[in-house]
């Protein structure tokens, strides 16, 4: 069998703009401005994507709703003192965000824009913050039922993660109707398990010296989904400063992704977005339910402990993963000065204990990789989004 | 990718037993048939049936000890999962074909030392655990049962041997990423890369930092110039023997846990492949790709060793 192989290299077309870039991040102070600078880096290593997928005629990302972004709040979707969702509340905040960001004036309506009852529809949730901070029970269910209600069959309705270890603790099944696919491509972060991956789908680059080049997408997403609904949480992350829309999708769909951090240097910087960018996940990832009933402001992407959990209590919607991960960066950064530590954008070599997690752990003022809050504006750089913060158009809804 | 001359014939080792006749049937029930015993012990277990090579106390100790293969963690050097540090002899068998070695393998390692030996032709004895004695049979088993395959060694480099502890670091760690070399004397002019320790293009000192050398080796070959690369675990060393028409690759899994999946891109053109799994027989490639000038595929599952044969 040949192979008909579309081979992009995306580092050589982002290296033009690159060019224009300045490298703010290395030099700035420890303490950047919310907002971050321009940081689109020279230097980065060549990345290479192999796929014989062609975009959709309207790729998923940004999709239909670039730069728009609805934030839904509700300080009754929570109750703090224990961390339990109200789970009508919650129903109400997906309704009224789905309605505002399609402007459609039903539910259901909403739904349409993006679905149809022939889809085969992926939900990419995030385990990684279990028992604490992971995709909510709630809005995993929710989802779930609306999609039904559109006449998606539930066979045709995938739950996906990577590792199915993580799928059994936090344990959706009783949350959902019976007949919800769950799967996961490995069962479990040992490195081990590749017969998930499509071997012909991949990103190839050479980044600390390993031999094994390749990170390949997972097969459910390359042969079987034909669209997919992304829900991240809202977290801080040791590598890549936040993880929300673009981290959840990229490196929750790829394989052999844990060797782009390590020994302190993270290369998540330009690896994040470009893994986002390889078809067919971008044309196929149409919405992003941004879960921040919980948020996790250090540690991340784990939450073992509640010692950094907060609840931000809002969930936020959009199509253009970009924008909200640009206002998660913001989200996150707050609530880190507000807790007077350390920033994401922070670089200093005084601030690294390289790969000691449990100093990381104990001390918010500990970083164990120089993390890369940038991978935001590089994905945007891709055409993944929108980043400058003027003009992402954020509308609230209140609940 | 260059043939090496030397031609190694495949053998399976020997399992050295000590223990008595009363242990036969544990011996049968494992199928294992060929024995290398003490002297006195020999027509005990030659009138049992057993195929039997004697082998003295002093024979054993004159054998050059081998380190048990598997992976092992290093403080501040490597983990199990993420970089693991290999403990490999092929390179031992490769740097000195002609030598006698022993292996004292622990429970669980029995198994992997038969077919390392196996894959480079080794004469190497095989001390056991008794608790190995099922899964060494099996492998045995396997390697007996396997097609005949001689075919020459392949290469994409040359090292040159001076004897030295460095550079047998360096062959060690050129092995360990599948940088597949062959030992001379003399530089190959058939080589692209011939390496002479302690020349001005591989200084010794460089070579302080094994790791940091075979990676510059790997950069002159370039990953896409490289006959053979592994995707899918960093745990698995090959062993490729071949020619144009005809390739075998033997696939050593060191990390003690199954992969599934593996992913292996060999340079050139093979449009039919088979792999021969112990326990599992024949099974067919998976995702069988041929193109840009190599062949690629996957192998359903691989626990500790695999054949795989390319035409």
């Amino acid at each position: 069998m040949h192979r008909r192989a579309f081979v992009r290299l995306l580092a050589a077309a982002a290296s033009a703009k690159a060019a224009a870039g300045i490298d703010v991040a290395a030099k700035g102070p420890s303490r950047a401005p919310l907002a971050g600078r321009p940081q689109i880096r020279t230097g980065l290593p060549p990345l290479k994507v192999v796929s014989r997928y062609s975009p959709a005629a309207a790729a998923g990302m940004p999709g239909p709703y670039p730069g728009q972004v609805v934030a839904v709040k509700a300080d009754k979707s929570v109750d703090i003192s224990t961390g339990a969702a109200n789970d009508t509340v919650v129903r109400e905040m997906i309704s009224q965000g789905m309605r505002a960001l399609t402007g459609a004036g039903a539910t259901a309506d909403a739904w349409r824009r993006l679905f149809t009852p022939s889809d085969v529809v992926g939900i990419k949730v995030n385990c990684g913050g279990y028992p604490h901070c992971v995709s909510a029970y709630e809005i995993v269910a929710e989802t779930v039922r609306q999609l039904m209600g559109i006449g998606v069959p539930v066979t045709q309705i995938y739950l996906y993660e990577r590792f199915q270890n993580q799928l059994d603790e936090v344990n959706y099944g009783p949350h959902l109707p019976e007949g919800v696919q769950i799967v996961a491509a490995e069962r479990a972060n040992r490195y081990t398990d590749n017969s998930g991956y499509d071997p012909e789908t991949y990103l190839e680059a050479n980044l600390f010296g390993e031999e094994d080049t390749r990170s390949n997408m997972m097969r459910l997403v390359s042969k079987r989904l034909t669209k997919i609904i992304n829900i991240p949480n809202m977290k801080d992350h040791g590598a890549t400063g936040v993880t929300g829309c673009l981290k959840n999708i990229a490196y929750g769909s790829f394989s052999n992704v844990a060797r782009t951090h390590q020994r302190g240097k993270s290369h998540t910087y330009s690896v994040v977005g470009t893994l986002a960018s390889i078809e067919p996940l971008r044309s196929r990832t149409v919405l992003q339910i941004m879960d921040g009933l919980r948020g996790v402001w250090h540690g991340g992407p784990f939450a073992r402990t509640t010692k950094y959990v907060f609840y931000p209590r809002q969930i936020m919607f959009g199509t253009d993963p970009v924008a909200i991960d640009r206002l998660l960066l913001d989200i996150i950064e707050n609530k880190r000065r507000e807790q007077g530590v350390l920033s994401i954008w922070d670089r200093s070599p005084s601030s690294l204990k390289m790969d000691d997690t449990r100093a990381r752990d104990a001390d918010p003022n500990v970083n164990i990789i120089i993390r890369e809050p940038g991978h935001v504006e590089y994905a945007s750089s891709l055409g993944l989004g929108m980043y400058d913060r003027a003009r992402i158009k954020v509308q609230d809804v209140t609940v | 990718m260059t043939p090496a001359v030397l031609v190694l014939l495949a053998s399976a080792p020997c399992v050295y037993w000590t223990q008595g006749i009363e242990s036969r049937g544990a011996l049968e029930a494992a199928a294992i048939k060929r024995l290398c015993v003490p002297p006195d012990q020999v027509d005990t277990w030659r009138r049992a049936g057993f195929t039997v090579t004697p082998i003295t106390e002093a024979e054993l100790a004159a054998r050059e000890a081998l380190p048990t293969p598997g992976v092992t963690a290093r403080a501040g050097l490597a983990s199990p999962t993420r970089s693991p540090w290999i403990v490999a002899d092929g390179w031992r068998f490769m740097r000195t074909p002609a030598a006698k070695y022993v292996y004292t393998a622990p429970a669980g390692k029995g198994a992997l030392a038969a077919a390392e030996a196996f894959a480079y032709g080794a004469d190497a004895v095989l001390k056991i655990d008794p608790a190995d004695l099922g899964s060494v049979g099996t492998m045995m088993t396997f390697l007996d049962g396997l097609p005949a395959a001689d075919l020459p060694p392949v290469a994409d480099l040359a090292i040159v041997d001076d004897g030295s502890p460095l550079t047998g670091e360096v062959m060690n760690l050129l092995a360990r990423r599948n940088l597949l070399f062959q030992v001379v004397q003399a530089p190959l002019p058939r080589f692209r890369v011939n390496i002479v320790m302690g020349t001005a293009a591989y200084p010794r000192e460089e070579a302080g930092d094994p790791s940091a050398f075979a990676q510059k080796i790997r950069s002159q070959l370039t990953d896409e110039q490289r006959t053979l690369r592994v995707y899918g675990s960093e745990v698995v060393i090959c062993r490729l023997t071949g020619d144009r028409q005809r390739m075998r690759l033997h696939l050593l899994n060191y990390g003690g846990r199954d992969i599934e999946g593996l992913r292996i891109r060999v340079r050139g053109t093979y449009r039919s492949g088979e792999a021969l799994v112990p326990g599992a027989g024949r099974l067919p490639l998976e995702d069988q790709v041929v193109a840009d000038g190599a062949t690629e595929f996957s192998l359903p599952r691989i626990a500790t060793y695999a054949v795989i044969d390319l035409r």
